[in-house]
């Protein structure tokens, strides 16, 4: 039998990244600039993690560097389609090969291997034991001993929240969101809103991308993002719109992924486990369209 | 109107080049021998037949995934399903080439129809969703890649794995349904005639058909098209299921053409490239050969340098994705003063 208190931290572990990924794109979605370039921040930022965290011997300043590096990233997404006027999807995935090449450029550049940086001492952020709860048997490994960064996406999701939903910059986001020229027209800085919310996209971006490479491994490896990006795409997609929905969701596609992972060894055939995450989503997609139809029909 | 039409193909040209140079020097400059490695990297793909073999190699996929993508944006759709289309069309043909018991001449073009109809499925479904519940094609086509990805990896493990092979890899394809081989001393196929022809019959369809008008017509103006009374998610959904059927049959081509077993364990990125080369191509279909054909002498330039310097081939995929920014970029190839200095006249100008 599985030990399901156990899996607990797991699905935690996995979904991490998919939950810090998953607000950023919530926030960008929200103000109508969908950041398809998700993948490619988190892999930048992974990047940037390991080469400061090596290089300062501080991992607080890699998760720093990652933090800015997403955001640079988002900085140059926003150049391209306010300032160049480019396709939003289209500059998303231009976005993604570029971090995908460019990573493995500097990567060459600085270790002269194109696959892995074990040749960086770079330093992993440190895990949170919480006193006296950490002690209690049941409740001990639920609450406490999680990543600093894990604490970090379950505080960001309420921020999120209370930022979309209940301040001003929110309300501009959803108003710029729902139609760019109404917005405009009521006074609404739209271009400063868009811009606003890039950048938070990337930072979270960059967030998750630090946790892949200095949450529990201490390296960066071509390609190590290999599609979370995506699933943080459609965490968003399958949250309908809110960010307590995205964490549903991001914990939901992460349990599937940390059940993949404990029961390869059972005989499952774990290529299909790995399509689920994909295939949910759509699932969830088509009954949202559905949904939204019918109201419209009524 | 060819006037004007003209300054914007050079002003697309010179963005092009002006991307080229702005990775191809800074990354020369790092090296010995900068002159060098620009020199390599632009004329050392023509220095013998192979390297020219190479680069149209290359550019048959990319002419099949590139007509795809074309004909998919040319009807207002963004299905990017064209990558696991083309991954699934590989590992359908491969399937269907070492199971069914057909007599050789018939072999290879019975596998390209059943990997073409397999592999569209990740395109078709995105379609159908869309014309149906209105969910968007975008996000659901990124997902069922991947989808695809894993299911077609079962696949392969389940049914066409060879235990002997030591690698995750498929049994051999079988001899009679390889395509033949066109030019001595390359590796160029009876693919790449095909992928012409391909684009060819893409310009006539597009162009010169009631089909192609209307697509176009949706894809320039739904609303407008509505109002014509023409079925606007049915033609949608055609070019979806047109351009799916186009990538995968390419994944097959490709198998075929230049594979002894599938051996993809990840998406191949083909699809990818095919939407660089349509906007290179700005969705024209018999544009798509050339833009095929140039990011193919990019790629053997770049190989040439990865293995004379120490510059990594992925210089090339950070300049692909440069020129997708700036090919797109209004500000640049629609800005009304640089096509003025190109030669263009402002619309409505006296004769």
């Amino acid at each position: 039998m599985i030990d399901l208190i156990g899996l607990v931290p797991a699905i935690l572990r996995v979904s991490t990244p998919l939950i810090l990924a998953g607000l950023g794109v919530h926030v960008s979605s929200r103000a109508g600039v969908l950041n398809i370039g998700v993948e490619g921040m988190m892999l930048a930022g992974a990047l940037a993690g390991v080469v400061v965290s090596a290089l300062t011997q501080d991992a607080w300043l890699g998760l720093v560097a990652a933090l800015l590096c997403g955001a640079a990233l988002a900085a140059l997404l926003s150049g391209a389609i306010h300032l160049l006027r480019a396709d939003l999807i289209l500059s998303g995935i231009a976005l993604n090969m570029a971090a995908l090449a460019g990573t493995t450029l500097v990567l060459f550049a600085i270790t002269g291997d194109k696959g892995i940086s074990g040749s960086l001492a770079s330093l992993t952020l440190p895990g949170i034991h919480i006193p006296f709860i950490d002690a209690i048997p049941v409740l001990g490994t639920l609450l406490s001993g999680h990543h600093v960064l894990t604490y970090a996406a379950l505080i960001a999701v309420p921020l999120v929240a209370l930022l979309v939903t209940r301040t001003p910059l929110g309300l501009a986001m959803r108003a710029v969101g729902e139609n760019p020229e109404a917005a405009a027209a009521t006074g609404i800085p739209v271009l400063r809103v868009q811009v606003t919310a890039l950048l938070i996209s990337g930072l979270f971006a960059g967030a998750a991308g630090a946790f892949l490479s200095m949450g529990y491994v201490s390296w960066f490896s071509q390609n190590m993002t290999a599609g979370r990006g995506f699933i943080a795409l459609a965490a968003d997609v399958m949250g309908f719109g809110y960010a307590w929905g995205t964490l549903a969701a991001a914990l939901l596609l992460g349990a599937t992924e940390a059940v993949t992972l404990s029961v390869q060894g059972f005989g499952v055939p774990s290529e299909l486990l790995q399509a689920i995450p994909y295939l949910v989503p759509v699932l969830a997609m088509v009954i949202h369209a559905q949904r939204r139809k019918r109201h419209e029909d009524d | 109107m060819i006037r004007n039409a003209l300054a914007e193909a050079a002003l697309t040209a010179v963005v092009v080049l002006a991307v080229v140079a702005l990775v191809l020097v800074p990354l020369a400059m790092t090296q010995a021998d900068p002159a060098g490695v620009v020199s390599t990297f632009l004329f050392g793909p023509f220095s013998n037949l192979r390297y020219v073999g190479n680069i149209i190699e290359l550019a048959t996929p990319s002419m099949f995934c590139g007509l795809a993508v074309a004909l998919i944006l040319r009807a207002g759709m963004f299905n990017l399903g064209v990558e696991g289309a083309f991954f699934l069309g590989g590992l359908g043909t491969v399937a269907a080439a070492l199971l069914l018991p057909l007599p050789p001449p018939l072999l290879a073009p019975a596998s390209l129809l059943v990997g073409a109809v397999a592999g569209s499925s990740v395109c078709v479904v995105p379609g159908v969703l869309r014309a149906r519940y209105g969910a968007s094609e975008l996000v659901s086509s990124l997902m069922l890649n991947f989808a695809a990805l894993f299911i077609g990896l079962y696949v392969l493990n389940v049914l066409l794995r060879d235990p002997a092979a030591g690698a995750m890899v498929s049994f051999k394809i079988p001899a009679e349904a390889r395509l033949v081989q066109l030019v001595e001393g390359t590796r160029i196929h009876l693919g790449t005639i095909l992928a012409l022809l391909a684009c060819g019959l893409g310009a006539l369809y597009l162009f010169r058909t009631a089909g192609g008008f209307e697509s176009r017509i949706v894809g320039a103006n739904p609303s407008f098209a509505g109002h014509l009374g023409l079925d606007v998610r049915g033609i949608g959904l055609k070019a979806q299921v047109i351009g799916g059927l186009i990538a995968a049959f390419g994944g097959g081509i490709e198998m075929l053409g230049l594979y002894q077993r599938f051996s993809w364990q990840a998406l191949p990125g083909n699809g990818w490239t095919g939407v660089t080369v349509a906007i290179l191509a700005r969705d024209h279909p018999g544009l798509v050969v050339p833009a095929a054909l140039f990011l193919g002498w990019l790629q053997i330039g770049g190989d040439l340098v990865a293995r004379n310097y120490d510059i990594p081939n992925e210089a090339v995929g950070l300049m692909q994705a440069l020129l997708l920014v700036a090919v797109t970029a209004a500000a640049l190839t629609r800005n009304p003063r640089l096509l003025r200095a190109f030669g263009a006249r402002p619309a409505g100008a006296a004769k």
